[in-house]
């Protein structure tokens, strides 16, 4: 069906409302599909816009971060696909974190200490850590870099890319070079920042590093599968996507991704063999499916034009009979 | 001014939510459903069902969840032929349970010039991050000891909050502390924190703020307190108690909708003997929830500077609703309730739900130890300038020595029954002089019990 005219010169010189018809073409193409509610839309909005911030901030101050985000998020951000499906990983684990623990187990009840009794604790630990100790300390303090100062989660600097990193900071810097006019002492100087920025780029302290060393750590001592277990039992789902991570040799935020899409059928697959105990399992699952608008296969609606072609290959096989 | 506000709303005989006030239509549209859809908070649907199949008013306390915090109300259910009636009052907001991500403290967000930090069990920093007007947090920080970083300073009895809030598993605040200020310099700065646990309550370490000297001080914490019946237990300690009252609640809160629902045969027939076993667990553990309440409110008006609430309050309305409310439990023993008549007021000052909770205990305790077929009256009087409701029951009465020791806590008069925590009463006295009143009793063995609170009159 062809599109009034009237329809269109009008979008022509309102981009409000050419955006309105295109997001209402898409909406009536597939009303039944479920889309981001306003809560994943702002976890996305905010990690993005904290990762624009961060990675702005590795030119050395000289970028007016407000005034890039402003920009930005009018004219949307350059490389967009790339960016926000890692925000998109990271909000969703945020989500699947963030809930309320419901489902305890076992509450381990705490040290009873009387209240005029000696306290003794030993500030420095007596015996040296182990590999395992150290490894699992490296992984919780490169989680806890996918936190800003207020508890809001973020992308790591350390856990991007190297070639996403070089693309935003490009663009960066040629947002910048454009506000400061071109000039081509700036030109330099803000060259010299990317390729500083990328020089100083440390994926050794990122969370896939951690997860390894951490993976690594647990199979040298053969207690992968119980402290997979363990972890599931204690809710410590950054230590446990780690580890799912490490065995298949993904990255952490895409098992995470992994998981938290999965269909319960498809959990034991994905999980084996570092999860064998049915019990460790339905927890998992017991977490996942409280959360709510999960991007599962089953929530997607058919595939209309798979159904369509399928169809006319019916119909044209029962026209060609008769 | 009365602080309650009665929320109303329509269900038709499907179950379909035709209409309801603000907060009601909120919170099922954050629940998934809406106007013109099936009522999708699944307690209440389940009491919808059930008043709808027993074509009786009822009227429950209602537990739902709501995206950051717990709905609990009173509801009352008015089944007709074409659906139901909702009222719902004493609309409160209770916090959910702690989240694997715990918020960041307050102070965090008040004042931009502290650090933010986190600890694991050993108190190893595992994040440092600076507010946005506070000084650089010192390099090369990661997995550092607390104490190795911080320079802890004792209090003036030579004690280390932080350490002993480590050995406690608790909060802890105003821990001195000098570290490098970055410029070749010293500081000094103070500590809180709360602590953090995961889902099998394993202590996984403190989480905080550290705040320079000179930047505005939040007020200090709460101590920790010692009650004298529980000794050292932890019980008195605020944090072990929202610990206990969060891990029990939600598992008890399924276990009784699970019952309820195998004994109200929503999901079709089943044996009867079945569904008086489900009856038994759901009476079980609405018994344990009782007692979860009781603990949590008696946590709650030993804190010192506990004060109620001064609402308007007409005692002759709140006798009535605590009539509403336990009126078919009194009926399934045959016992008739002489209530206040409708225009009866007697206008007082107390906090609203509190009265309400010390009525529903009396009146609750009148039901339960009164003989089957018997009587409740319940009166409104006025002596001075205090406002009195009295419950008298024709139960078995208390005796003199008994009179002396029934507000104590734990004081059950020698029952073993399943009966109540021996916590109501003790809380309903301490609520009623928290209030400005009192609760006392006065009854002969054989003659039954009247039970009468004061509070102060209002003209």
């Amino acid at each position: 069906m062809a599109e009034t005219p009237l329809f269109s010169q009008l979008a022509s010189v309102n981009p409000a409302l050419s955006a309105r018809l295109k997001e209402s073409a898409a909406f009536l193409a597939a009303p039944a599909a479920t889309r981001l509610s306003e809560e994943q839309r702002a976890l996305i909005l905010g990690i993005a816009r904290r990762l624009v911030g961060s990675v702005a901030g590795l030119l050395g101050g000289a970028v007016d971060v407000r005034a890039l985000w402003d920009d930005w998020a009018v004219q949307g951000l350059p490389g967009a696909a790339p960016v926000s499906s890692l925000c998109f990983a990271r909000a969703e684990e945020h989500r699947w974190r963030n809930q309320p623990v419901r489902d305890v187990g076992e509450t381990v009840p705490p040290r009873v200490i009387a209240a005029d009794a000696a306290i003794d604790v030993p500030v420095a630990a007596g015996s040296p850590p182990t590999a395992i100790d150290r490894a699992y300390l490296a992984l919780q303090i490169a989680d806890r870099r996918r936190f800003d100062a207020l508890g809001h989660p973020r992308i790591a600097i350390e856990d991007l890319d190297l070639d996403l990193l070089r693309a935003m900071l490009l663009d960066i810097a040629a947002w910048a070079l454009v506000r400061a006019g071109k000039d081509s002492a700036e030109a330099a100087r803000l060259g010299e920042a990317v390729r500083g920025a990328l020089a100083q780029h440390r994926p050794d302290r990122g969370i896939d590093r951690a997860a390894a060393d951490y993976h690594a750590a647990l199979a040298t001592a053969g207690t992968l599968a119980d402290s997979a277990a363990a972890a599931i039992a204690r809710h410590d789902w950054p230590g446990f996507v780690a580890l799912a991570a490490a065995t298949h040799e993904y990255r952490y935020d895409a098992m995470a991704l992994a998981l938290i899409t999965a269909e319960p059928a498809q959990l034991a697959p994905m999980l084996a063999p570092l999860v064998r105990d049915q019990a460790a399992l339905v927890t998992l699952e017991g977490s996942l499916a409280m959360l709510p608008g999960r991007a599962v296969a089953s929530a997607a609606p058919d595939d209309y034009t798979a159904a369509l072609q399928a169809r006319a290959a019916l119909f044209g096989e029962a026209e060609g009979a008769a | 001014m009365m602080a309650e506000r009665v929320i109303r709303g329509r269900i038709d005989r499907s179950g379909i939510f035709v209409s309801g006030d603000a907060p009601l239509l909120r919170l099922q549209q954050r629940a998934g459903g809406g106007e013109g859809r099936p009522l999708a908070l699944p307690n209440l649907a389940r009491l919808v069902a059930l008043a709808q199949r027993l074509q009786r008013e009822i009227s429950r306390p209602l537990i739902a969840a709501d995206d950051h915090s717990d709905i609990h109300a009173l509801v009352r259910i008015m089944p007709d032929a074409e659906g139901a009636t909702l009222e719902i009052s004493d609309w409160r907001m209770g916090p959910v349970m702690q989240s694997q991500i715990p918020p960041v403290t307050e102070i965090a967000a008040v004042s931009p010039r502290a650090w933010m930090w986190e600890s694991d069990g050993q108190l190893r920093l595992i994040a440092l991050t600076a507010g946005a007007e506070a000084e650089p947090v010192p390099a090369e920080w990661e997995g550092r000891s607390l104490s190795e970083l911080f320079e802890l300073q004792p209090d003036g009895d030579g004690h280390f909050a932080v350490l002993r809030a480590l050995a406690r598993q608790a909060r802890f605040a105003g821990q001195r502390v000098r570290t490098d200020d970055g410029k070749g310099g010293r500081m000094v700065m103070t500590l809180a924190a709360e602590p953090l646990f995961d889902a099998a309550g394993g202590f996984t370490g403190f989480r905080g703020t550290a705040l320079p000297d000179d930047a505005p001080q939040p007020a200090p914490a709460p101590a920790a307190l010692t009650d004298p019946a529980f000794g050292s237990l932890p019980l008195s300690d605020p944090a072990f108690g929202r610990r206990i009252d969060g891990a029990l609640r939600g598992p008890l809160a399924r276990i009784i909708a699970t019952a309820e629902t195998i004994s109200g045969q929503f999901d079709g027939p089943i044996r009867a003997d079945y569904a008086r076993y489900a009856g038994d667990i759901a009476h079980a553990g609405r018994h344990l929830l009782g007692l979860v309440d009781d603990l949590a409110d008696l946590q709650n008006i030993e804190r010192p500077g506990f004060k109620a609430a001064r609402d308007e309050i007409d005692l002759g309305d709140l006798a009535r609703r605590a009539v509403g409310l336990l009126g078919m439990k009194a009926e399934e023993k045959g016992i008739r309730i002489d209530a206040p008549p409708i225009d009866d007021k007697m206008p007082a000052t107390g906090e609203f739900r509190r009265v309400l909770q010390v009525l529903l205990n009396l009146l609750g305790n009148a039901i339960r130890y009164s003989p089957a077929d018997s009587m409740i009256w319940i009166r409104l009087d006025r002596d001075g300038d205090h406002a009195m409701v009295t419950v008298a029951d024709q139960g078995q009465g208390i005796d003199a020595d008994q009179q002396a020791v029934v507000f104590e806590k734990f004081e059950r008069l020698g029952r073993t029954d399943s009966g109540g925590s021996g916590l109501g009463l003790y809380i309903a006295r301490r609520l009623a002089r928290a209030m400005d009143g009192d609760l006392t009793v006065d009854s002969a063995p054989g003659q039954g019990a009247r039970f009468t609170l004061s509070l102060p009159a209002r003209d």
